[in-house]
């Protein structure tokens, strides 16, 4: 099930807000156990399975990691710690990666792996790491074993983060699993926070992706509409994807939950270093916890820590899709990364903040093509159009046309990717903000739905023409 | 300070729980309507709950069209966002431009280049496979006789160009429509809601299509202009959401009388009119010409003209009432729904002359006109 559609507003949600307030303190972790099964079940119906099987998995490890730590063991300790993680990154691997692997080695003509078809189970890139989070955490003492196994389950599927993130650690949830507390105050801020989260999708986000759709495959391609569809398309992912973990972030408290936060403005970053710390947080921190970290991080040889800097960006690429593209963006910002820490840093630093912000947004817009084209034909060429290089013409009358129409809403876009709404917001008399912001939230909700409702309005039209 | 943030909180969870209670609570209890006009489709039935449909995931594919199709004020929640679509500085919804005068007009895509080759494939062996002489004509939309109406810019395809092009690849005679309307876009020869043209739209067309076959022209004395309905929503409209638009007016501009019309809507010919008005109170009110769609209709006069056939579509529905004052029979054949060999049907009928005439759009579209080649 997806957030922003009429089945989950206006049947899951009610449906599950009720019972879950019905239910008494202790049943509660149940309750939303149960209700994130159907929810996942809804949509994937037997993957369920996979899930439930990551769950039972990394829940006995977790006991045998503790157990084995108690008793001294350390050597069986990390024996465990390794099983669960050789598991998710199996089921990782076999049902997100099998099917590219085998369709590259057979463009290579080797014909010995069967390409199988598999379907991606959706949320698997998401909950195996969180789970993988938790064995490791055990191990290291950074969390608490969970030996109730309903609440650890509630971990696993907890809803809201369940298909696209935040991902969040074990260590960061396990406390308010065990107990947490409901006010008046967090159910309000968490309805404000889906609400600009459904807003982010449904209003933003879909519009530039209409805008992107006409550029994306374009045959007669101009370089100002290359640039205004990658624009269309860097506005369309960063109100997607933080307007879904808004939502999470917003479904999670008006659940009782605090969930860390996933963007902070990363369009205003004055480096691409700056970029990292405020995009998708909760991956980038999963990485350097689990991976960087571990591998040496920069405390080593300076040829081991580009190895690091390297392996991780390759591995943040690739998590993002099995597709070659995504391995290529991650590598792409691997460079840029590289190159700031080794000198360019220290150039930037000179110069000032408009001029840095401009490089941030070049780099950004050349990245975003990058991983939006799957096929690398595609790409070259788009690419090529972008710089100028294919003899494209540099404007067409269609271009002129879509960004009068877009404009306004491109300028919104724009807006609500700085601070300074919430700025202006805050200059607000206290009283003031109190009586506007449910009148605005009301507001918001009533255009989601409109939005929402017609998207689905599908006219049959086909009398003959 | 700290009371009126609960009251903010307080008012804010109210609001929450109790829209989402609402839409709920009315979408699942208020009655349901089985058939949407706006949309001209039925809606969603409840979905069906066993162990098979839930494990092959029929129920909830189901379900969350029941929920869209019955969601509560469907219709006006799909009014409120082209609205705000045009609010935010959009001039087009759903495929549809907001136009000068009052005007919905449809975006013409781009065709696949494919289907378009073998359509005309089709119409350019015909010639050879009959007796009679062969027309052939294309009628451009809206988008290109009014392009002057769009918004500065709009996209569109360019259909003269195409009409053109497709001409150039038929051996037998065609009618020039397009210069027909273009002579006279001045005047309301299309619907502002639909996309057909309009009476007025077709007695211009009649008028090239007489000059191509060398037959005399119309003379206004044998037309007579009656409003029958002022209250026409076509199909644009429904696409575009655009309830701000005021509806059209359907006219006629020749008597039924003396006509004999064979319809055949249900398999089996029966009697049929020019105009059929009951039509007039449903939402699909251009079907009040020949009564809508049929594989075969035939229009007998009491003039002695030449006999015609049209493969057609629906634009030829308005159009028909004009050849009744030339043509002792008109033909009107459908091939969506006739299957048979035309060149057969001919012999049978004791055809004089076809014409082959489609809108450019659906023309382009189209996946029938193979059968032609029968």
């Amino acid at each position: 099930m997806v957030f922003s559609t009429p089945i989950f507003l206006f049947a899951f949600l009610p449906a599950v807000l009720l019972v879950y307030y019905l239910t008494p303190l202790r049943w509660r972790n149940g309750v939303l156990f149960l209700a994130s099964l159907l929810f996942y079940f809804w949509g994937e119906r037997n993957y369920t399975i996979i899930m439930i099987a990551s769950t039972v998995v990394d829940y006995t490890h977790g006991m045998l990691v503790d157990r084995f730590k108690r008793a001294g063991k350390m050597n069986a300790a990390r024996l465990a710690v390794a099983s669960s993680m050789f598991f998710n990154l199996g089921i990782l691997f076999f049902f997100k990666y099998w099917d590219l692997l085998a369709l590259t080695l057979q463009s290579l003509g080797l014909r010995f792996v069967p390409v199988l078809g598999i379907h991606l189970p959706i949320g698997i890139s998401f909950y195996t790491f969180q789970t993988m989070s938790y064995t490791v955490d055990v191990y290291r003492g950074d969390a608490e074993v969970q030996r109730n196994p309903i609440t650890f389950g509630t971990f696993v599927t907890l809803f809201p983060q369940l298909i696209a993130g935040p991902i969040i650690k074990y260590r960061e949830l396990g406390d308010q699993l065990n107990r947490r507390t409901y006010t008046l105050d967090r159910f309000a801020a968490g309805v404000e926070r889906f609400v600009i989260g459904l807003a982010k999708k449904l209003l933003l986000a879909n519009n530039f992706g209409q805008l992107w759709d006409l550029y994306k495959a374009s045959s007669a391609l101009s370089v100002g509409g290359a640039w205004l569809g990658v624009l269309a398309f860097s506005l369309q992912i960063y109100f997607d994807f933080s307007g879904y973990s808004d939502m999470a972030i917003g479904l999670g408290r008006m659940l009782g939950f605090e969930f860390p936060e996933n963007f902070r403005y990363p369009y205003i970053a004055r480096s691409i270093t700056d970029f990292w710390h405020r995009w998708h947080i909760s991956l980038s921190s999963w990485f350097r916890e689990y991976l960087y970290i571990p591998l040496g991080g920069n405390r080593c040889a300076k040829w081991k820590w580009v190895r690091n800097l390297f392996l991780v960006w390759a591995a943040t690429g690739f998590w993002h899709g099995a597709s070659w593209n995504y391995l290529l963006w991650g590598l792409y910002y691997f460079v840029w990364l590289l190159a700031e820490k080794l000198f360019l840093g220290k150039l930037l630093d000179k110069l000032p903040g408009i001029v840095r912000r401009l490089y941030v947004i070049v780099i950004l817009l050349v990245g975003w093509a990058i991983f939006a084209l799957e096929d690398f034909g595609q790409l070259g060429s788009y690419l090529a159009v972008m710089f100028g290089l294919s003899g494209a013409s540099l404007w067409d009358s269609g271009v002129t046309y879509q960004l009068l129409s877009f404009l306004p809403m491109l300028l919104v876009g724009i807006f609500a990717s700085t601070p300074a709404a919430a700025e202006l917001f805050g200059k607000l008399p206290e009283k003031g903000r109190n009586l506007i912001k449910p009148v605005l939230l009301a507001l918001g909700l009533i255009l989601c739905t409109a939005y929402l409702v017609a998207g689905t309005y599908n006219p049959f039209l086909y009398f003959r023409f | 300070m700290e009371k009126l943030k609960q009251t903010g909180s307080a008012v804010t969870a109210a609001m929450f729980c109790l829209f989402l209670c609402a839409m709920a609570g009315l979408t699942f209890l208020l009655p349901k309507r089985t058939f949407s006009q706006q949309e001209n489709r039925n809606l969603a039935l409840p979905p069906k709950l066993t162990v098979q449909t839930i494990s092959n995931g029929r129920f909830m594919k189901d379900a969350e069209s029941w929920i869209s199709d019955h969601v509560v004020l469907r219709d006006q929640w799909v009014q409120l966002k082209a609205v705000s679509e045009w609010i935010s500085g959009k001039r087009e919804n759903n495929g549809v431009f907001f136009c000068e005068k009052d005007t919905l007009i449809k975006r013409v895509e781009e065709p696949d280049a494919v289907q378009a080759e073998k359509n005309i494939g089709a119409v350019r062996g015909f010639p050879a496979k009959v007796d009679g002489t062969v027309y052939f004509g294309l009628i451009p939309t809206a988008a290109s006789v009014w392009a002057d109406r769009l918004p500065a810019g709009a996209p569109t395809l360019d259909e003269e160009a195409w009409i053109e092009k497709l001409y150039d690849q038929f051996p037998g005679t065609t009618v020039d429509i397009a210069g027909a309307l273009n002579g006279h876009r001045d005047e309301d020869v299309f619907y502002r809601t639909d996309h057909h043209w309009t009476t007025r739209g077709a007695r211009y067309a009649a008028d090239a299509i007489l000059e191509a076959m060398g037959l005399p022209a119309l003379r206004e004395e044998e037309l007579e202009t009656k409003v029958v309905s002022d209250d026409f929503y076509g199909t644009v409209y429904s696409r575009s959401g655009a309830w701000w638009v005021h509806p059209d007016k359907i006219e006629t501009m020749v008597s039924p009388e003396g006509t004999d019309v064979t319809s055949n809507f249900r398999g089996k010919d029966e009697e049929g009119s020019l105009y059929v008005s009951s039509w007039l109170n449903e939402k699909n009110k251009y079907a009040y010409f020949l009564g809508g769609n049929q594989p075969v209709c035939v229009i007998r006069t009491q003039n002695d003209g030449p006999k015609i056939l049209l493969v057609r579509d629906s634009y030829s529905d308005s159009l028909a009432p004009f050849l009744s004052l030339r043509f002792s029979e008109i033909h009107l054949i459908d091939l969506r729904y006739y299957r048979l060999a035309i060149p057969a049907y001919m012999k049978e009928h004791d055809i004089d002359s076809v014409l082959v005439l489609y809108g450019l759009s659906s023309f382009l579209e189209d996946s029938n006109l193979y059968l032609l080649k029968r």
